[in-house]
């Protein structure tokens, strides 16, 4: 019985160490909205792919300023994060995404919950996003640009009407 | 004219008539009412392309609008010429007078009643002919700036239908009554 235990107790702390990600490398690729003419929302998307020295990445946690949510995993091996902004609030520049494997958002999760700053918890890794600034537009509408141009040209039709009456 | 003729007036009171007159030749009337269709007509695309009215399942708003904005248009011009051709007449007289009298000045032929005759027929071409151009363009430009104003931004919370008739309606009848001032 006592045997059994001591394989039980192995095989775990060996699984525990196969789950594990060390040292891992991030590749990514990223797609945010650039032309918010015709939009109400920004959307930031960041697709990327974890290579562990050794172990599994297995199921990942993505923070962005205060939020956290679980990784959709779209491929072998490769994740993805979006989310939407509205278009009015949508900050751009980076935007760090932190990454967190199960263990890290046990941790986040305890810190939040005793009102810790969750900013302390190690991250497995940060992911950058970078959105360029979405157009929204030209400065000045095209029909007030119209409006004064023909305002423009009705002010010289009646002044020089009035010239012609005086 | 032929009225005018048959009553026996002589040729200067004919064109004294003709300048006082609110008649306008069929010259001018074409000239008018061809200006105030394509003004009229003008805005149409306006509606069509960026108020995204329908063309075809709307053509018949779209033709009765541009009639009638055409016919008050019309009037607008013709008052708005009348109005202004007896004042531009007046500031071009000594012009008018100076010049012909230049050209006329070796024509020792010619009496001086025909001279007279003939300046004063000038002086009535070319007051007829600046207010003529002038009545389109004064209406044109306050047609096309009050049209746009409205439908950008009075009536924009109107349907598009709805903001097409107003707007050209209401442009169209204002610039036809305000022509009806004296100044």
């Amino acid at each position: 019985m006592t045997r059994l235990y001591i394989l039980a107790f192995i095989s775990l702390l060996s699984c525990t160490f196969c789950l594990g990600c060390s040292n891992p490398k991030v590749t990514s690729s990223s797609f945010t909205t650039v032309d918010a003419t015709i939009v109400t929302n920004i959307a930031y998307i960041s697709e990327f792919s974890v290579t562990c020295e050794s172990g599994k990445a297995g199921n990942l946690y993505a923070e962005v300023e205060g939020n956290i949510s679980p990784v959709s995993i779209v491929g072998n091996n490769r994740y993805q994060v979006s989310w939407t902004e509205e278009a009015k609030t949508a900050k751009s520049g980076d935007r760090v995404i932190r990454l967190f494997d199960e263990d890290g958002y046990t941790t986040y999760k305890k810190a939040s919950r005793s009102k810790e700053d969750t900013q302390n918890v190690p991250a497995l890794v940060n992911v950058v996003l970078s959105h360029p600034g979405a157009y929204n537009g030209p400065w000045l509408k095209s029909e007030f640009i119209a409006t004064i141009l023909s305002l423009l040209v009705a002010y010289i039709a009646v002044s020089s009407r009035a010239k012609v009456l005086s | 004219m032929s009225k005018g003729q048959s009553k026996g007036f002589t040729k200067e009171e004919e064109l004294l008539l003709q300048d006082f007159s609110r008649n306008v030749s069929t010259k001018s009337s074409a000239l008018f009412y061809g200006n105030a269709l394509i003004v009229s007509a003008v805005p149409i695309w306006l509606f069509w392309r960026i108020h995204i009215i329908d063309l075809y399942s709307s053509l018949i708003l779209f033709t009765v609008v541009t009639a009638v904005s055409t016919y008050l248009l019309a009037m607008a011009y013709r008052n708005t010429k009348f109005t202004l051709k007896h004042k531009i007449a007046v500031k071009r007289e000594e012009a008018v007078t100076r010049d012909l009298s230049k050209k006329l000045a070796d024509d020792k032929k010619m009496s001086k009643k025909e001279k007279d005759e003939r300046i004063l027929w000038k002086k009535n071409e070319v007051a007829d002919f600046e207010a003529t151009t002038f009545a389109i363009f004064y209406n044109n430009a306050l047609f096309l700036a009050i049209v746009i104003i409205a439908s950008f931004y009075l009536l924009q919370s109107f349907t598009p239908a709805v903001n097409y008739t107003l707007s050209i309606g209401t442009t169209a009848g204002l610039l036809a009554l305000l022509s009806t001032g004296s100044q």
